[in-house]
């Protein structure tokens, strides 16, 4: 008579392990709001670039990606940007995606800007100021660095020089 | 120690069996057969269902929730838990503040050790979480440790009980009859089917029952807090919900973040008390207090291309609602509540006239947005191409035009115009909406440097009317809860519950005549008084006077 309610107790306390496990689990990790961290995903975001193009997470995948939010109002963004660009000269056939997302600017004063820089890495759209906010960036310019399995591995808040950035590449390159 | 768990009717009992499952003599006081005590039915006697000789752990843990001690100290321990969560406000309870620091300088002391505990959100703390886990737990293996071998019991009942079965209920009578037993049984059939009971019958003995569903009330109710607890445990999973607030700029269509609805702000309207309305105290303090907060929303939802970020969704309107404080908006369970509001005063577009400088002739008026201008305009006989434009103008370090920020605060547009009268290759002209503006930076400076347009052409506001200006961002809290569906759900079981246990009870009553003595046991969940009235009346109808007071077997609690 015994021996049926052994399943019976096992599966209910499993049940309750699993979704009790959940609950906490949700709670002490808070949930999906927190901003990304090193060692998250960089949340997902689907955006038009400067090319007429869509650019999602999906479309680089295994590549390496160096995300920049950038305004050209932000003079270290601008600042930043002729290392950003040499950067992306050296280290693109290895790999590494630099994306550029503006922050809420339209598209003349982003094309005058890219005109008058000559930067070439892709540049997209964030008029709504959507992802910004899904990546909590706060002071400008930040960039996340992603390795080839999609992981952060660093957040960089405030202007990059050519040398850190080319350092924090490489470490990105070579990161598994 | 194995101990004999076999009654002398021959049934054999499980393990912590206080009835005999089959004829209901008492299990445990051997030694005292006469004993007049009143018997524990709870339960019906029988035995919890995963009680056993040697437990092993998986019995233990399960033994553990299975206790109602534990249950009962798990829920003081949560209700105190509880507690401590409303002594200082929540985290939750704000927008933006800096726990670390909010506590220590609003409370003192005692408020940051209450942020170091963790109790400045107690409940959403991993903690607070285990107890409701726990309490869930014990919930269902109490339930299921009771109501299974309950049921059992209760479906298969002996009609036969054992003589101290009978004598030591609660309600009791013993007296001599005068006809054959089955007669007598066979008579007390029909008025006790008269009052509601299901009678079932065997030789000379009878058993009468009725309501035996207010049994189950408990355990709905249980079921119906489950339903409850899952619904609020789960709130976290994606989808389910979301309480955010965002900004929404008066005459924009904005997108919410994570759905499908866009919110227009089509008017903000706030209304201040005047001085008369308000009160001597507030009217020295020269206080400004809003009456009246109010946002004209329009609710649209993106019925195609919704995630395409090259093509414009396609939006249709689903609900039209006026926000006020405590009246939301609320379509399908998306709310958005008023939360507060800024006085901005920021540009959204003006309709400049272009005008011939030396003739004053009035070539007409275009619109230009602050935010995603067309790049080419058609007026009269001149085209004008917008090249550059400045959201709040300034020069860099070397003298070059910059914007300082993202805010529309001094906007300035380059264009270049082509037509008679102009260069092959057209004129430079920069224009500055704002009028002091204009003089501050110098525009009609900046044009002749320029060049090109020569001084003839100029873009003028001539009205009021042609400046359209956000006055009001409105500052909403948007929220959705899937879960309140489940959360009523599961109240509404709980309260058919509580109905089933309250308003009924189970009421049984056994008979056997023995040598001519007729033995009658009586058993109800409440309402004693009712029973004894019930079967006093009874008796009466078989010929039998008695006193509803002398059927009363002590332990007169009701």
């Amino acid at each position: 008579m015994g021996r049926a309610r052994r399943p019976v107790q096992i599966i209910i306390l499993t049940l309750i392990v699993i979704l009790g496990g959940y609950a906490i689990g949700t709670a002490v990790f808070g949930g999906e709001k927190a901003r990304p961290e090193n060692g998250d995903s960089p949340p997902a975001f689907n955006l038009r670039g400067l090319d007429g193009q869509v650019h999602n997470l999906e479309k680089y995948e295994g590549k390496a990606l160096v995300i920049n939010f950038w305004a050209t109002w932000c003079t270290y963004c601008v600042n930043e940007m002729p290392a950003l660009q040499t950067q992306w000269e050296k280290w693109q056939d290895q790999d590494v995606v630099i994306l550029g997302i503006n922050t809420g600017e339209d598209d003349l004063t982003v094309k005058n800007f890219v005109k008058q820089t000559g930067v070439d890495f892709p540049i997209l759209f964030d008029k709504k100021k959507e992802i910004v906010g899904k990546y909590g960036v706060v002071p400008m310019p930040t960039t996340f660095f992603v390795n080839k399995n999609g992981k952060i591995t660093s957040i960089v808040q405030g202007e990059l020089d050519l040398k850190t950035l080319d350092k924090q590449i490489d470490r990105l390159v070579k990161s598994r | 120690m194995i101990k004999n768990t076999k009654c002398e009717c021959g049934h054999q009992n499980p393990v912590g069996t206080v009835l005999c499952e089959a004829c209901g003599k008492p299990q445990f006081e051997e030694k005292m057969e006469n004993s007049g005590e009143l018997l524990e039915m709870r339960y019906d006697g029988v035995a919890r269902r995963s009680q056993r000789a040697n437990p092993n752990f998986i019995d233990k843990v399960w033994n553990f929730f299975s206790s109602v001690k534990v249950a009962v100290y798990l829920i003081i321990i949560t209700l105190v838990g509880a507690m401590l969560g409303t002594v200082f406000t929540q985290e939750t309870m704000f927008v933006t503040i800096n726990p670390e620091t909010y506590y220590k300088t609003k409370y003192g002391t005692i408020g940051h050790i209450y942020y170091k505990l963790g109790l400045s959100d107690t409940f959403n703390s991993w903690w607070f979480i285990l107890l409701l886990v726990m309490i869930g737990a014990s919930l269902v293996i109490c339930s299921l440790d009771r109501v299974l071998p309950l049921y059992r019991a209760l479906s298969k009942q002996k009609i036969r009980k054992h003589m101290q079965f009978l004598t030591r209920q609660r309600v009791v009578y013993q007296g001599p009859i005068h006809e054959n037993s089955a007669a007598w049984i066979e008579r007390a059939v029909t008025p006790l089917k008269k009052k509601g009971y299901r009678v079932h019958t065997e030789g000379g003995a009878l058993l009468a029952e009725k309501q035996r569903f207010s049994r189950w009330g408990p355990y709905v109710i249980h079921i119906g807090l489950i339903v409850f607890l899952l619904a609020v445990l789960f709130r976290g999973l994606p989808g389910l919900h979301m309480d955010e607030h965002y900004w929404f700029p008066e005459g924009e269509i904005t997108p919410i973040p994570d759905t499908h609805f866009y919110l227009k702000n089509e008017k903000f309207t706030v209304e201040y008390y005047t001085e008369d309305e308000m009160s001597e105290d507030f009217k020295d303090q020269g206080k400004v207090v809003p009456k009246l907060f109010e946002t004209k929303a329009v609710l649209y939802q993106c019925v195609a291309r919704c995630d395409d970020p090259l093509a414009e969704p396609e939006l249709k309107e689903v609900h039209r609602h006026n926000i006020q404080v405590n009246d939301p908006l609320n379509y399908k369970g998306f709310q958005a509540y008023q939360f507060s509001f800024e006085n901005i005063s920021e540009l959204r577009s003006v309709q400049p006239t272009l005008v011939d400088k030396e003739t004053g002739e009035v070539y007409g008026k275009f619109k230009l947005t602050m935010n995603d201008p067309d790049t080419e305009y058609q007026v009269g006989p001149y085209k004008l191409v917008l090249k550059d434009k400045y959201m709040d103008f300034g020069l860099d370090e070397q003298k070059r035009p910059i914007s300082k920020s993202g805010e529309p605060n001094a906007p300035a547009f380059l264009f270049t115009i082509t037509g008679p009268g102009l260069p092959e290759d057209g004129g430079q002209y920069i224009y500055f909406p704002y009028l002091q503006q204009q003089q501050y930076y110098g525009q009609d400076q900046l044009n002749q440097r320029l060049g090109g347009t020569n001084n003839k052409l100029e873009l003028d506001l001539a009205a009021m009317t042609d400046v359209d200006i956000i006055e009001y961002n409105s500052y909403l809290n948007i929220r959705v809860d899937r879960v309140m569906p489940f959360v009523w759900t599961g109240l509404g079981i709980v309260m058919i519950g509580l109905i089933m246990g309250f308003y009924w009870q189970h009421r049984r009553i056994w008979l056997r005549v023995d040598d001519g003595i007729v033995t009658l046991g009586g058993h109800t969940t409440k309402n004693w008084f009712g029973m004894r009235r019930e079967v006093s009346s009874f008796l009466q109808g078989m010929g039998i006077e008695v006193d509803e007071k002398s059927l009363d077997n002590g332990g007169n609690r009701s």
